[in-house]
């Protein structure tokens, strides 16, 4: 029996483990692999390999039996994951349903998740914009959270790095609050976006309008053959994943890359019930495993342990691994673990026409955006709101039909598109201010059908949220106005929060093991061998898409961890 | 019911549009709605006659050939609400009174101008005027949404009339215009 004990541990005994396989923890595997650790990388969800599980990828738009629309019986059993502007038709089977995995709303919060391999990397929106030190100085600057442990210049030489292989068109900008990378060549700005950035540099001191840096492939071809991809074809299809590989996710990159090194072992439907902790030993020593299907409980080992389960499920995880010595949960030592969760508000909209540039169009799709730098509060405080936002921009030819009448006439319209005006939009992306209250934890009696606590989510907006939403439409309406555009309509849907798909904190990053969770390397303060580099680690939330930031964070961490482990 | 048999009663009901081919979706979806929403023979016919009123066939090929009936019957069946769904069919299975009662003839006798005719004066009339004007506006102003929606996504469409390209390979920002060419959809 002993002997078999021995052996199963050795068996299930690797140097580390990642539980995810999304964007954050594609990143810690490929990093783990390359350096030569054995790492076992655990998914919960089924598996979605590269090309072969893309069953939708080459369907035209008359193969979907509904041309793209979610059913009525679809939508009413999953009113959450029916507001994400990607679950459609298409992309359905890609995306966590309402009824398979439960959650608890304290306030209504739409948490939308992805559990397959590549978790919702395959989905993401792919703008990669860089954080600058008016962004990790915002905290201390205008005392809110904690002050990060880390500033630019740390995570600078990992931006580069997980750039290059990631596969970023952006254009040099020269901005010192979005610093630029490793870009490939930019995509270009429709002729409207052309004329609004000119507007804006000339007549808004401070304010730009840039080609948004996006995780596309643009250039350099042979680099990234070298992983089985190829350039962008602008299908702008990627939902669906990309048989090109043009747009970056886990599954295209990051996983076969730590397969190639025969050091990866991916395991799918393991769902992690906790980190197992040794007390005598003052580290964590594995992992407890349920199989998703037969429900069986496994523990796997390691010296090092990566969570990057996506934010929320990490604190979920963390909270749910109690022992003795952390009956809060693990680290959990100041109580904070779970609290301090923020968002990125995108509620607001302001949408125009533009009647000049009539002998241009364009041609071709993008899949990108242009993008408005936060220009509120920047260098200084300005308004009475703290912090500030980045605003989408795009703009692209209308097409009219007339489609009013029916019979002959309907089919004449039908067959005579004509140029409309200019259609221009942009969408806001806020900061919000991360707060005690604003927290998750364990429902005391819900579990899920693996045994695990069910998730309370108690999140929502705030006075300074609201005065940024109305900032946020006075100025881009302004600036819509003075730039001759028209027929100015502008919106604030009042969404939940989370369908920004950008929640962040709960175990947040700090100097002070007093009030915060995780170090200037993501470790948890009070176990050294656990790094947390998902969204869970985000001190702030600033303005810009996170994955990318978390995606050097992995990589930093994880050299770090194996400096650690020579020593 | 055997699918087997249910695909033939379905095709005989299309006059025999519809092959049997061992897994065709369309032709089982479309069974589906006709036999969740309780289309009959007739009210099948009837939907035919409309749609091809909507689009008759003069400049592109007609509705009833790209089996539009067929398309607004599944999404009426899978992506209406409950209650709009309702009265859709209510709708369909009262038009054909509703506009002998007013117009002295069915959509099924009238020829597609004149039917054409008769949709535009039944979806100009005033809503206040009754409840059944108000149903017939709701079905048909359903219907040509659904038919205009499938039509134009169909593969007819999308490859002859205004081609969708799966695979641009690109983007320009800034063409300019040339009189003579045809109007870039970007679909």
């Amino acid at each position: 029996m002993a002997n078999l004990n021995t052996q199963h541990k050795q068996n299930n005994t690797y140097d580390a483990i990642v539980i995810g396989s999304g964007m954050s923890g594609g990143w810690a595997a490929k990093e783990l692999t390359e350096k030569g650790l054995k790492t076992l990388v655990l998914e919960r969800g089924r598996e979605v390999q590269h090309m072969k599980d893309y069953p939708t990828t080459n369907k035209y738009p008359w193969e979907f039996e509904h041309r793209g629309q979610i059913p009525e019986d679809v939508q009413k059993e999953n009113p959450i994951v029916s507001r994400c502007y990607a679950f459609r038709e298409d992309a359905q089977h890609f995306f966590v349903k309402d009824t398979e995995h439960p959650y608890v709303q304290e306030k209504p919060f739409d948490w939308i998740r992805g559990y397959q391999t590549g978790g919702k990397s395959l989905l993401w929106a792919r703008h990669v914009q860089r954080w600058s030190d008016y962004d990790f100085e915002g905290p201390a600057r205008d005392g809110f959270a904690v002050d990060w442990p880390i500033r630019y210049k740390d995570l600078e030489p990992w931006y580069a790095h997980v750039e290059k292989f990631v596969g970023v068109s952006g254009n040099r900008d020269g901005l010192p609050h979005l610093p630029d990378g490793e870009f490939l060549p930019p995509m270009e700005l429709s002729a409207v976006e052309e004329y609004f950035k000119s507007f804006v540099s000339k007549n808004y001191q401070g304010r730009d309008v840039i080609i948004a840096r996006c995780a596309h492939i643009t250039g350099n071809e042979e680099y990234y053959a070298k992983q089985g991809r190829t350039l962008c074809q602008h299908r702008v299809l990627c939902q669906r994943g990309c048989p090109f590989g043009g747009y970056f996710s886990s599954n295209s990159a990051t996983l076969p890359w730590a397969m190639k090194t025969g050091n990866l072992t991916l395991q799918h439907h393991a769902v992690v019930h906790s980190i197992i902790y040794d007390e005598a030993k003052g580290k964590a020593t594995g992992v407890k495993v349920i199989d998703a299907n037969t429900k069986e409980e496994t523990e796997y080992y390691a010296e090092v342990i990566f969570l990057n389960a996506s934010a929320l499920n990490t604190n979920l995880v963390l909270l749910n691994s109690t022992s003795n010595r952390f009956p809060e949960g693990l680290g959990n030592d100041n109580g904070l673990l779970g609290k301090y969760i923020a968002f990125h508000n995108y509620r607001a909209g302001v949408s125009g026409e533009y009647e000049g540039l009539m002998e241009y169009t364009t041609e071709g799709r993008r899949p990108t955006s242009a993008y408005i730098p936060r220009f509120r509060n920047l260098f200084k405080q300005e308004t009475d709101f703290l912090r500030g936002y980045a605003a989408g921009f795009s703009g692209s030819r209308g097409i009219e039909r007339d489609l009013s009448d029916v019979g002959e006439r309907l089919e004449k319209g039908m067959i005579s598109p004509k140029y409309g005006t200019w259609r221009v939009g942009s969408h806001m992306m806020g900061e919000t201010i991360p707060k005690e209250e604003s927290r998750v934890s364990l429902d005391p009696k819900k579990t899920d059908e693996w045994g695990i606590p069910l998730l309370k989510v108690d999140v929502g907006y705030d006075d300074n949220d609201e005065k940024m939403v109305k900032d946020y439409l006075e100025q881009v309406t302004e600036m819509f106005e003075a730039a001759g555009f028209t027929n100015i309509r502008t919106r604030d849907d009042h969404r939940a929060p989370g369908l920004d798909i950008h929640e962040m904190g709960g175990v947040r990053m700090g100097k002070d093991p007093k009030t915060s969770l995780l170090n200037k390397w993501n470790q948890l303060h009070a176990v050294s061998n656990v790094y947390v580099t998902d969204g869970a680690c985000m001190t702030s939330t600033s303005t810009q898409n996170p994955s990318i930031t978390y995606m050097a964070m992995a990589a930093r961490a994880v050299d770090h961890a194996v400096k650690e482990k020579g020593k | 019911m055997d699918r087997r048999n249910a695909l033939k009663q379905l095709a005989t009901i299309t006059g025999g549009l519809v092959l049997i081919p061992s897994c065709d979706f369309s032709a089982e979806e479309a069974l589906k709605a006709y036999e969740n929403l309780g289309i009959t023979e007739r009210d099948q016919q009837t939907l035919t006659k409309i749609v091809q009123v909507i689009i008759p066939g003069k400049h592109l090929k007609g509705a009833e050939e790209l089996s539009m009936q067929d398309f607004v019957l599944v999404m009426a069946n899978d992506c209406l609400p409950e209650k709009e769904r309702k009265t859709f069919v209510k709708g369909l299975k009262g038009i054909e009174t509703y506009t002998k009662d007013q117009f002295g003839k069915t959509f099924g006798e009238l020829n597609p101008t004149d039917g054409a005719e008769v949709f535009r004066s039944i979806m100009a009339k005033s809503t206040s005027t009754d409840k059944s004007t108000e149903v017939a506006q709701n079905f048909l102003g359903t219907t040509k949404r659904f038919a205009l929606q499938g039509y134009m996504t169909s593969e007819y469409f999308l490859t002859e009339i205004s081609p969708y390209q799966l695979v641009p390979g690109g983007f320009k920002g800034s063409v300019p215009l040339k009189e003579t060419e045809i109007v870039k959809t970007n679909g």
